[in-house]
Formats: C-alpha cells, sequence, structure tokens
C-alpha cells in the first residue's frame, strides 16, 4: 500500500554535470563572444562600456572572526586563513569592517537572531516577529536596484538558492521560515522565492531543448502566453477589486506577477537571447559542492550574457545545520558555531568557512577568466559582495559583519585593499554598490545614514 | 462583547447607528469585565501569583498589577492567553507551590474567556482565512484529479514556504513573478500532456517494463507502470503479450536506456529483442549514460503476440564496480495504422464528450462554451460564471479559427488560461448569503466542499462532494461524506501531510545523520574515530602534495577504484546507516501507525501509547526487534511484546533522527518537541549567547554523558527554568540513540532514563514517561493534538477567540475516550471550519495592518473605533 521512495539519480547528475562543464568551458573559452556585443546596444547606458553586474552571496551563522580579519588594514594586508583560496585573487576583492545590521540584533523580540540575520540582511529593517499571519519584512536592495535599471535586461533580477530542503515545523522561535529562506523581498510582505534547481534556472534564462532549439521554444513559449496572461490578469483584477484585506493583498501579488512578466516578454522581443553553447545542466546534484558550483556556473552565465545584472543567491539558509562529511565534520554547522571559545570546535567551523571560501574562490576565479564586451574580466565589471548576517555565530552578534567585496564594479571601485570603518550600517555599502549599478536618486535604503566613501 | 468582532455594515446610517450601538454596548461590557477582575480575579492572582508576578516582581517579564487602566486589563490579550495556557497545563503555578482550586482556576478560565477574549460559547467567532494558494502538494494532486496528468511539482516548484508548522497557511503563501512563470509554464506543458488535440488518432497503447516477467511464468501484478532496471551481469530473458486488435501495419518502439555511474565501468552485454520469436534487434550495449529508442514496422495479424527481451552478458571485470543497468523502460506499440482504424485518442472523453466536433460557426462556438464550461467548473471547484465561460471560448476561438489548427487545439489553449487563472491557484471562498447581524456566516456549499477534500485529500472535491455542493445537500451529509473520505485511498495525503509536519516526518527523509559518529558514540570510541579520519586526510593531504611535486593529475580516480586503499572498511561502512529505504520504512511506519488510528477510531493517546506498531524487516532490525519474525521489505503491522519500551510516536524511527544532531541525540531538542508537540507549552526560545552542549564538556575531566552534561548545564538558574522541563523528557528518551536504535550505553557508560517531569510526576524510564503523559496529561495533549490538527485544517494560526472551539472539542473528547472520530468530526464542525467572518468585516479587522508591530490587529482596531 505504500509508495516506494525516490530513487537516488545522483550518479546520472554527476554524469551529465561533466558533460555540462565541458560545454560551459567552450562557452568560456568561446573567442567570438565579443560578436554579441551589438545586442546589446539597446536600452543599455554607453554602447562601448560594459554594464556592471552586482551580486550578493548569502552563508549562514557567521564566519570565525579570528580566521577571516587580517591583522592590518590596508593594501598589503597577509591572508587569513579563511581567505587562503583566494590567494590568486588577492587584487581583486577588498574586505570592509565594521558594517552591521542592527536589525537583526534581539531589541524586544528575543531569541530569532538566525530568521532575523538572513530576513533583515539585505532590507536593514526589522522583521515583524510572527509564525506567518503578518509578515512583515522590508524591500531588499538588489529589488530596489532592479526596479530601476531591470528594464535594460531580460530578467530584472534573478534569485538563486543552494538550500532546496525545507524543514517541517518552526524555523526559528517563532518567526516564519519565509524569513530565513529569502533573501530578496520584493515587498515587506512577497519575498522572492530563489530557484534551487540548476536546470530550471538554465531553462527559465535560455529555453528548453536542445542548443538549436531552445531560443524558438522560448520565443514560441512566449508568444503563446501573450493572451494566456492578457487573459487572466484581466480576471484577477475583476477579482481583487471584489476583495480586501489581506485576500486583495495576495491578489495584488499575482497581478504584479503578471504584469512583471508581461513586461519581461515585451522585452524579450527586442532584445536578442545571448544563447550560451552549454547545454542545460541536471537537477539538484546530491552533493553539496556540486550543487553550489553549478548554481555558480549558472549565475556566470547569467551575467555573461547580460541576461539580468542583479543577482542574490543564498548559498545556505540562516541557521542551517548542514554536516560536512565530505571534510570528516559529522557535526552539524549551527550547533558548531555555539562553540563557546573551544578551540576544537572552532577549528571545525573555520573548516566549514573555508570549504565555503574554496567555492567562493572558484566562482570568482572562473568569473575572473571570462571576458566580457569591453575586453575586461567579467569580475572587473562586477561587484560579488559574499558575507554573513551573523559575524560572530557563538554569540549571535550583528556587528562587524564579514563583508568580502570582489570585483571592480567596472572600474569604480578600489579592490586589493582591507578597509575599516567604524560601526556603519551595511546599507550604507548597499547604496554606495547601487550607484554604481547606475540607480540615481536613492537617498537611503533601511537604516543607511550615507554612503559607503571608500570602495 | 467586545465591539471590535462586532459585525460592522460599512454602509451609510446603518453602519454608523451600528457602530455606536456596538461602541457603547461594548464599554457597558468593558466596565463589567474589569469590575468583575477587581472583584473576583484580583484576589486569586494575589494569592498565587503575586510572589513573582506582582508587587514589584516581574519574573519573566509578567506582573499582574502593572495595567494603565481599566480598559487595558481587557485588552492585554496576549498575557491572559499565555496565563491561560501555562495555568492550564500546571506550569505555574510552579512545582511546590500552592495552587489555586479547580474552582478557582475554571473562575478564572472562564474571566478571560468571556471577558478578555469576548468569546459567546453559542455563537462562536470562526476567524477568517486568507485566501489559500495552493501549495505544491495540492496543486499537484488537484492536477492529477484534474487532468489525469502527474506534474512533479516538488521537482519544478520551489518548496512553500511555512507558518505554525505547516505549509498550507493562506497568510504564508505567496506568488513570486518566477512562480507565476512556473504556473503558466505548466499550464501549457500540462495541457499539452494531458488534452488531445486531434478527434481521431492510430491508437497507440505501450507495455510498461515492469510487465515483462520471466518467460514461461505468469504475468506479475504490479500497482505502478515503471521501468524495469536490469543489471548488465546477470543473464534475462523475460517476455510480455499484447493483443493486435486488427489485421494491420503497427509501429513498435523499444525504448531502452542505460545507466552507468561516474567511474568507468567496462562491462558490455547483448540485448536480443524479439517479436513472436523472431528477431527484431541484435546490439551490444556499454557504459553510458543514453536512451536509446527502435522503431520497427510489422504487419501484424489479429490476436495475442508475444514480445520477448533477451539481455546477455558479454563482458565482465569481475570485483570491479558492477554499476551498469539497463533500462527497459516500454514498448510503445501504436497501430493498425490504416485509416479505418484510427480511434479517439486516449483521454479523448475526459474533456470532449461529443463523439464529433460540429462544423457551422455558431455551433462550435456552442459546443466550446458548453466543454469550457464543464472544465472550468471543475478547475474553479465552482461554477464558472457565464462572463468567464464565453471568454474562454473567444479565447478558443482565436486559436481554432487559424489556419491549421483544430478545435481541440483552441480549446485546449483556452484550458492553459483556466490553469493558470487566481480561480485556480487560489481557493476562493464565498459565504452563505445571510441577514443577521453577526458579521459572520456559514461558507456556501462549494467552500465547504473544497474545504473537506483539501484537508482530508489534499485534492480538489470530486463529483461526489461537487455534486451535493450544487444541490445544496452537503451539509446535511457530512457525516457520511466524512466517512466516505476517510475510507477512499485519497486520504492518505491527509496522513502524510498531517504527520510529515506535525511530526515532522517529512524531514527523515533529508536529514543527515552520521551513522558512524552516533555509533562511535555509543560504544565509546569517538577519539579512535576522529584520529583514524585525521589519518586519512593527513595521507591523503601528503598524496595530493606529491602528486602536484610530480605534476601528475590524481585528482581523477582509477576507473573502477571506489576508495583509498587501506582504508579501513569500517569507517565508510558503520553497522548501520540510514540508507533510503531505512529511512523510507521509518516515514512509513510513522504514517501506517497514524492511518491506523484513524481507520480503527482509536484513541488518540494509543499515538504515544501503544502496543503495536509496523515494521519491516530492515526497521526490526534497526529497532532491535529479532526475535518477532519479521521478514522481508513488506511493511505490517506489529504486536509489541509487552515489556517493550518501543510503541507510540515518541519511540519511532522518525521522531528519534528528526530531534536529533547530526552526531547525537539531542536531549534538548526532543524535550522541546514534546512540549511543543505533545504537550503544547512550547519552551521559550534560548536567549542569545548560550553555548551548545559540547562546551559544557570541558569542565569534566572524563567523557560525560550528556546526562552529566546537561545537569552542568541546568545548573545556571536562567537556564533551568525552561530546561527543568525539557531535559527530563529528552533524557527519558536516551535510550534511543540519534539512528533510532535501542542502546543500553551512552560513552561507554549506562543510561539512566529516570527523572521527574516539572509538574511533579517521576517516572522510571520511557515506559513510566509514556504512562503520564496519557494520563495526567492527557488533556494537555487533546488540546494540543486539536490545535495542530485545527491549524491544518483551516489553513490560518489560531488566534484567541478560538480558544472556545478547541475547548469544546478537548471536553469532547475527554468524554469519548479521545476517538480519533470525535476528533476529526469536531473539527469538521467547528466554526473556523464551517463558517467565516463576512468580508466587511474583515476589511474592519485588517485596518490597522499597517501598524505591523501591534501585537493584536484586531484589538487596535476596537480601540480606534471607540467613540
Amino acid at each position: 500500500m505504500k509508495k516506494s521512495h525516490n530513487q537516488n539519480l545522483a550518479p546520472l547528475a554527476n554524469m551529465n554535470r561533466r558533460r555540462f562543464l565541458r560545454g560551459l568551458g567552450a562557452c568560456i573559452a568561446l573567442p567570438t563572444f565579443a560578436s554579441l556585443a551589438p545586442m546589446r546596444l539597446l536600452g543599455a547606458p554607453a554602447a562601448t562600456k560594459a554594464p556592471v553586474r552586482m551580486a550578493v552571496l548569502y552563508v549562514p551563522n557567521g564566519i570565525i572572526p579570528s580566521a577571516w580579519w587580517p591583522e592590518q588594514a590596508g593594501a598589503d594586508f597577509a591572508l587569513p586563513a579563511t581567505l587562503q583560496p583566494l590567494e590568486k585573487l588577492r587584487d581583486k576583492f577588498q574586505l570592509i569592517a565594521g558594517l552591521q545590521d542592527l536589525s537583526a540584533n534581539p531589541g524586544p523580540d528575543g531569541a530569532g537572531d538566525h530568521a532575523r540575520a538572513g530576513g533583515t540582511f539585505l532590507t536593514g529593517v526589522r522583521i515583524k516577529k510572527t509564525a506567518g499571519s503578518d509578515i512583515h519584512a522590508g524591500v531588499s536592495i538588489d529589488q530596489v536596484v532592479a526596479q530601476r535599471i531591470g528594464h535594460l535586461t531580460r530578467f530584472p533580477s534573478l534569485e538563486l538558492s543552494c538550500d532546496s530542503v525545507r524543514k517541517a515545523g518552526d524555523c526559528d522561535s517563532g518567526y516564519s521560515c519565509a524569513y530565513a529562506y529569502n533573501l530578496a523581498w520584493r515587498s515587506a510582505n512577497q519575498p522572492l522565492t530563489p530557484e534551487p534547481n540548476p536546470r530550471l534556472v538554465f531553462e527559465r534564462l535560455f529555453g528548453t531543448g536542445s542548443r538549436d532549439e531552445r531560443i524558438n521554444n522560448l520565443k514560441r513559449r512566449q508568444q503563446e502566453q501573450h493572451s494566456i496572461l492578457d487573459f487572466v490578469m484581466d480576471d484577477a483584477d475583476a477579482m481583487q477589486k471584489k476583495m480586501s484585506g489581506r485576500d486583495k493583498q495576495k491578489l495584488d501579488q499575482y497581478l504584479t506577477s503578471v504584469r512583471e512578466i508581461e513586461q519581461r516578454i515585451e522585452r524579450a522581443e527586442r532584445m536578442p537571447v545571448n544563447n550560451p553553447a552549454a547545454d542545460a545542466p541536471p537537477g539538484i546534484p546530491a552533493e553539496f559542492g556540486g550543487h553550489i558550483q553549478l548554481m555558480f556556473d549558472m549565475l556566470l552565465l547569467a551575467f555573461q550574457t547580460d541576461s539580468t545584472r542583479v543577482a542574490t543567491m543564498l548559498i545556505a539558509a540562516e541557521g542551517s545545520n548542514r554536516t560536512f562529511t565530505e571534510i570528516g565534520i559529522a557535526e552539524g554547522h549551527h550547533n558548531l558555531t555555539h562553540h563557546r571559545n573551544d578551540p576544537e570546535l572552532i577549528g571545525k567551523v573555520k573548516q566549514i568557512d573555508l570549504w565555503y571560501a574554496k567555492h567562493l574562490a572558484g566562482f570568482l576565479q572562473k568569473m575572473d577568466e571570462t571576458k566580457d564586451v569591453d575586453g575586461n574580466s567579467l569580475l572587473h565589471n562586477s561587484m560579488i559582495m559574499y558575507g554573513s548576517g551573523n559575524a560572530d555565530g557563538n554569540r549571535h552578534t550583528h556587528t562587524n559583519l564579514p563583508v568580502l567585496l570582489a570585483g571592480n564594479g567596472g572600474g569604480t571601485l578600489s579592490p586589493g585593499r582591507y578597509t575599516q570603518t567604524d560601526s556603519t550600517p551595511l546599507t550604507n555599502l548597499f547604496l554606495s554598490m547601487a550607484d554604481r549599478m547606475g540607480v540615481q536618486g536613492l537617498e537611503r535604503h533601511g537604516d543607511s545614514t550615507g554612503r559607503l566613501k571608500s570602495v | 462583547m467586545i465591539p471590535g468582532l462586532r459585525p460592522l455594515k460599512n454602509s451609510g446610517l446603518w453602519g454608523i447607528l451600528a457602530l455606536l450601538l456596538g461602541a457603547s454596548g461594548g464599554v457597558a461590557a468593558e466596565m463589567a469585565g474589569a469590575a468583575q477582575f477587581h472583584k473576583d480575579i484580583q484576589p486569586i492572582l494575589t494569592e498565587y501569583c503575586f510572589d513573582c508576578h506582582g508587587d514589584g516582581e516581574k519574573k519573566g517579564g509578567v506582573a499582574f498589577d502593572e495595567f494603565t487602566s481599566d480598559q487595558s486589563i481587557l485588552t492585554n490579550r496576549d498575557l491572559w492567553w499565555n496565563a491561560l495556557k501555562y495555568l492550564r497545563a500546571g506550569i505555574m503555578p510552579p512545582d511546590k507551590k500552592p495552587k489555586p482550586t479547580d474552582a478557582e482556576k475554571q473562575l478564572l478560565a472562564k474571566w478571560i474567556k468571556t471577558e478578555v477574549f469576548g468569546i459567546d460559547p453559542a455563537n462562536l467567532d470562526p476567524g477568517r482565512v486568507t485566501v489559500r494558494r495552493l501549495n505544491r502538494v495540492e496543486y499537484r494532486n488537484t492536477i492529477r484529479d484534474l487532468m489525469g496528468v502527474d506534474y512533479d511539482t516538488s521537482v519544478e516548484f520551489p518548496a512553500d514556504d511555512t507558518g505554525y508548522g505547516f505549509d498550507d497557511i493562506g497568510d504564508v503563501l505567496t506568488i513570486s513573478p518566477m512562480l507565476l512563470e512556473k504556473y503558466v509554464a505548466a499550464a501549457n506543458t500540462i495541457v499539452a500532456q494531458a488534452v488531445p488535440t486531434v478527434s481521431r488518432m492510430v491508437p497507440e497503447t505501450s507495455i510498461a517494463g515492469s510487465h515483462f516477467h520471466e518467460a514461461g511464468a505468469a504475468p506479475p501484478k504490479r500497482e505502478r507502470e515503471t521501468m524495469l532496471s536490469l543489471p548488465f551481469y546477470k543473464p534475462a530473458t523475460l517476455a510480455a503479450n499484447f493483443p493486435a486488435p486488427h489485421d494491420g501495419s503497427y509501429e513498435l518502439t523499444l525504448n531502452l536506456a542505460t545507466k552507468g555511474e561516474f567511474d568507468f565501468d567496462p562491462a558490455k552485454c547483448q540485448v536480443v529483442f524479439k517479436l513472436d520469436g523472431q528477431p527484431l534487434l541484435e546490439k551490444e550495449f556499454g557504459w553510458d549514460n543514453t536512451s536509446f529508442p527502435f522503431h520497427f514496422d510489422q504487419k501484424l495479424t489479429k490476436g495475442n503476440h508475444e514480445l520477448t527481451f533477451e539481455l546477455h552478458p558479454l563482458k565482465t571485470a569481475p570485483g570491479e564496480t558492477n554499476t551498469l543497468i539497463m533500462r527497459l523502460v516500454d514498448v510503445g506499440i501504436r497501430g493498425p495504422t490504416e485509416p479505418q482504424f484510427e480511434t479517439k485518442p486516449k483521454n479523448y472523453t475526459r474533456f470532449f464528450p461529443r463523439d464529433t466536433v460540429p462544423s457551422g460557426a455558431s455551433e462550435r462556438r456552442e459546443y466550446a462554451q458548453e466543454v469550457l464550461r464543464r472544465f472550468a467548473t471543475k478547475a474553479f471547484r465552482r461554477p464558472a460564471d457565464d462572463r468567464m465561460v464565453s471568454r474562454l471560448a473567444a479565447l478558443a476561438e482565436s486559436v481554432y479559427q487559424q489556419p491549421g489548427k483544430s478545435f481541440e487545439a483552441g480549446v485546449a489553449y483556452a484550458m492553459q488560461a483556466v490553469i493558470a487563472s487566481p480561480r485556480f491557484l487560489f481557493r476562493i471562498e464565498q459565504n452563505e448569503p445571510t441577514t443577521s447581524q453577526q458579521g459572520w456566516a456559514e461558507v456556501d456549499e462549494y467552500s465547504l466542499a473544497s474545504r473537506l477534500s483539501y484537508f482530508l485529500w489534499s485534492t480538489m472535491p470530486d463529483e461526489e462532494l461537487t455534486r451535493l455542493a450544487a444541490h445544496g445537500e452537503l451539509r446535511k451529509n457530512l457525516a457520511a461524506q466524512v466517512k466516505r473520505m476517510l475510507a477512499d485511498g485519497r486520504s492518505e495525503a491527509f496522513v502524510d501531510n498531517f504527520t510529515g509536519q506535525w511530526l515532522q516526518a517529512r524531514d527523515v527523509q533529508g536529514i543527515s545523520i552520521n551513522a558512524s559518529a552516533v555509533l562511535a558514540r555509543d560504544d565509546g570510541t569517538e577519539k579512535q574515530r576522529e584520529e583514524q579520519f585525521a589519518a586519512i586526510q593527513a595521507r591523503q593531504a601528503e598524496r595530493a602534495k606529491a602528486a602536484a611535486a610530480g605534476g601528475t593529475n590524481t585528482a581523477r580516480r582509477v576507473p573502477g577504484q571506489r576508495r583509498e586503499k587501506g582504508t579501513p572498511p569500517s569507517f565508510f561502512k558503520p553497522r548501520f546507516e540510514l540508507d533510503g529505504e531505512t529511512r523510507a520504512a521509518m516515514k512509513n511506519e510513522t504514517e501506517m501507525f497514524f492511518a491506523s488510528v484513524v481507520k480503527e477510531d482509536r484513541p488518540v493517546t494509543d499515538l504515544i501509547d501503544a502496543d503495536y506498531t509496523f515494521l519491516n524487516e530492515k526497521l526490526a532490525k534497526l529497532y532491535g526487534l529479532t526475535n518477532l519474525n519479521v521478514t522481508g521489505s513488506e511493511m505490517r503491522r506489529v504486536t509489541l511484546p509487552p515489556d517493550c519500551e518501543r510503541g507510540g510516536v515518541l519511540a519511532e524511527g522518525t521522531v528519534l533522527t528528526v530531534t536529533s544532531n547530526p552526531d547525537r541525540t539531542s536531549p534538548v531538542k526532543r524535550g522541546l518537541f514534546v512540549l511543543s508537540n505533545i504537550l503544547g507549552t512550547p519552551a521559550p526560545p534560548p536567549p542569545p549567547n548560550i553555548p551548545a552542549l559540547e562546551a559544557s564538556e570541558h569542565n569534566f575531566t572524563n567523557t560525560p554523558t550528556l546526562r552529566a552534561t546537561l545537569e552542568m548545564h541546568r545548573n545556571q538558574p536562567l537556564c533551568a527554568s525552561c530546561h527543568n522541563r525539557m531535559d527530563p523528557i529528552g533524557l527519558a528518551m536516551e535510550n534511543f540513540n540519534a539512528l533510532g536504535m535501542w542502546r543500553d550505553k551512552e560513552r561507554g557508560q549506562p543510561i539512566e532514563p529516570s527523572g521527574k517531569l516539572i509538574t511533579g510526576e517521576s517516572f522510571k524510564d520511557m515506559r513510566g514517561l509514556k504512562h503520564i503523559l496519557v494520563t495526567n496529561h492527557r488533556t494537555d495533549f487533546y488540546r494540543c493534538l486539536t490545535e495542530k490538527l485545527l491549524t491544518y485544517a483551516t489553513g490560518r494560526g489560531l488566534e484567541c477567540y478560538d480558544v472556545e472551539t478547541v475547548d469544546k472539542i478537548v471536553r469532547d473528547l475527554e468524554q469519548n475516550d479521545g476517538k480519533f472520530s470525535v476528533l476529526l468530526n469536531d473539527i469538521i464542525a467547528s466554526a473556523p471550519f464551517q463558517k467565516q467572518r463576512n468580508q466587511a468585516n474583515a476589511v474592519f479587522a485588517d485596518s490597522s495592518e499597517s501598524s505591523a508591530n501591534s501585537s493584536d490587529r484586531r484589538i487596535v482596531a476596537n480601540n480606534q473605533s471607540q467613540p
């Protein structure tokens, strides 16, 4: 009478991943990539200049500060242990100390630092403590940027996740799981659920089917969708008018989503798709490391093909208690971070921090090796922020957050340094990043007090 | 009665009048409530609570004498709600302090419910659930029932956010552009797969791989059509029969797929495929991951024909990996291809009732309307109105008028719009028209049908429910319908989804438990294990270094070599592993056990303490129940020996693993699990800066047991207040390790499971604890389970005005031996399930939503309406 459980398809996935990567390699090496440049003329601010891209990569539970922060500020800092994998890239990123997210502090809300760290990271506003009835966060910086410049690309923004397994039951001390699992918030009550499946990311960007078919498939599907979207929009509009309160809010979400897809289709008709040489990747690999790598590959493809310029990636959800058996760590990450200065436990957390940093390094390296339309590297034209909303996971602190900013922002950033600021809202950095994305007139974001000058 | 909960007509003079009447009545009621507080309630509080919560004391931030006004006594609902919970659970006043008499307790409870919450037991406020989007489980099931196709939403859609522990909470289920994009794409895929776009076609059938059986043997009885996986290394000769309906031309398609692992495997095999003994294909296969369709055109005579599939191993390397699989997916049979034999496509009558499509334009339009009305009514779970139907028909017409497009293709296109529509994706409910001034009414019968079917089946109502609703006869036949629904196979969804979330049984499939670490801890060999691993790592690092120096690339493994030579296999292969089969068996155990309580209408206390469970051989072995003669992979009901500690959900693998850390048990998590999910009195979350248990270990000279470490932990008064509630429960469960196995020792030291609950009861072990839970704490469990099930059933978190709904059900359970049917029927009969606040009222209730931090928005709204 009982169902059989799902078969483990991991080996197949591995195989496909290998093939996929081969394809991706070809894509990166593609010497004629510059020929795609003219396609970007429409809508781009300056025809000769490559656009700036921005991504935020989130790791949970903080990073052991002693192995993350260099001893000395300036350009000649010695790479601390956790950042060793980035040795080759040392002049391509900067570390910024002193940034804080005070909205994640307990205040009157008590426990729940993990939900808060994740839920406020990109918004800089306090989240309402609720198990569900009245979720309330803020608009995240990626969405602020996407709302201003998203019309320049086929996708205003991309939300990715490598944390696909949800826990049943409560998430963190009375906070709905929506806070920990969503970095991007379109409005205070509309989180943008990230996509965990690499294959679906790829197909969303470039269509389904073989390389030759997929652009046509994408086009055909979009054409077909036109009148269906008109139809459901009309219906939703009529329904929404008759509703009130939260019901109305839900229909609003539906309506704004329809509108956004329509706009996207309309843009897609103007903007040709840069079809990558790679094949679509398989689904979610069984191995976490493989999953992260594939997702990074997707992010790179999205930037390289200028399908979007704004992305967020939840490498793991805040409070993640994942084990790392591949490096011999049987305890859960979250459990370990409550180490109470036990050197042995700290050592294990450091190993996890290092493991994540290795994957980051792999991604940045690829970004650095990929040429953008202007001849610079893709990394040069990007701002890749990597960090956590917890600083010291042991004590749940939200000051002096581990923040790494890679890339030159198209020549507007000065990487290769370790700078220290004095108790500055993280949102100040976001404002500075938004400026470089071409967002104008943004005066505040969350708890910001100004711009971060020295980046 | 609280004016905020009164009906408010938002129109003209009546509205103002109602407001005035409501408000003045409310003020009077409020004065009475406050007066009673001073007269009856305050003395009780002074006597039993003020030691800690009055006269300047404010433990836990709670004081009962700091109200700023009479009004604030009554508006502080959260305070009173918590007071009521703690009082009834026996947590407050604490052990060894004088306790109020039963009469005093009842007085207090009644005052809170009537005066503070404004509950009228004769007319309970049903609240209002926000429109619910179908979650991905409900979507998949609804598509299955509506369209007859299985769309795997667990892959295609992202996980739904949860609230109050469940994934069917209207407020939490949001829609983003990405999700809507997925819905539109899914509508396209689903319709393309389900709805035929031609009236006639060449007949097609297929024989699934699972239908092939050993030549000469009887055909197997399989539940599911699936592929057949055959290893490359074992000879096989399989056969299947099919009837050819007529003499004619047929096209056979053999679909094979090979599956290999990442590592190269040199094995090869030969496949011979025969029709009636005549070979159609002879071919060699090797290491690959590819699908192979082979087509054969054949003339067949009417009657039975035999297909034979032979697999001959060609080359194997003994002792190698042996990972290659040949998959016999299916054999497609298309024909006879002669036009006179064309038939209606599969599923045609499901969507198109007529034999032929009319030819005239207006007749066609009429038929399109007929088809789409029927379809949309089903999909929307209520009648589609004329405007909707004619718009859909117009959409269909815009397609089928195009050259080369069939009528069916046009209708199929309109069906995509139906499935992408908010009326399909959301559960839109309506109230019965009412003239009463209550502010709420019964939901209409269509809404009720959906509430029932999504509650008990996680899918849309079937024809019978819809028919009854259409005739207004569902409420009249509720009991019979609930009975029928529970007997239906679809009710498995209720068991899966409710236990999957209430008991977190879902999580057992994904949770990471490191078996070798857990077992090493039981054996007291943790140190050795860590040293072993460090040695392996060191060796690997050395080798990598050497390789880097020598310039060779060792990153790629030599084909066939599975692991480092010289690694002790025990390190990689612990005695027990939480493999896929074991996890599935655990989940099945919990589900089948819960289902047995439902189907046999047992007392719900059996869920905690029972003398039976469901096992297969693997699970019985893991549990150490080897003398019960349980063999094979099939799960079956097993009566447990009288002295067995198993029985009940707390001794099941699911609960025991999901409440563990990856490397060890967590008595704290287990204790908290019982408090939250069995007793309904979760401990508040810990303050920040709390060390993990391991950190305390360094205060010991030897390796301490968890009990010893926890005791140390509890020495701090701040920790003790909550840990005294959680730890004794969790420690009673210590005889079960993080894999759910029985153990007598932890870290080589005997386990001491005895303890004392904060409410005063002592127990010797797990059996004793279970006994206390189902006797002394039976009411707490009834209440907790009722709250969980009500939350799941209604799709919203409970509010304070629901307290009486829950109390009423708990009373019924007390009077009826806690029978499951009483719980279920009461929930279905309850106000929140049967009724809904009117929209006008909902507007009122939500009017203060902008003040996001108000603890209870309804009260704020209420205050604002005071003159």
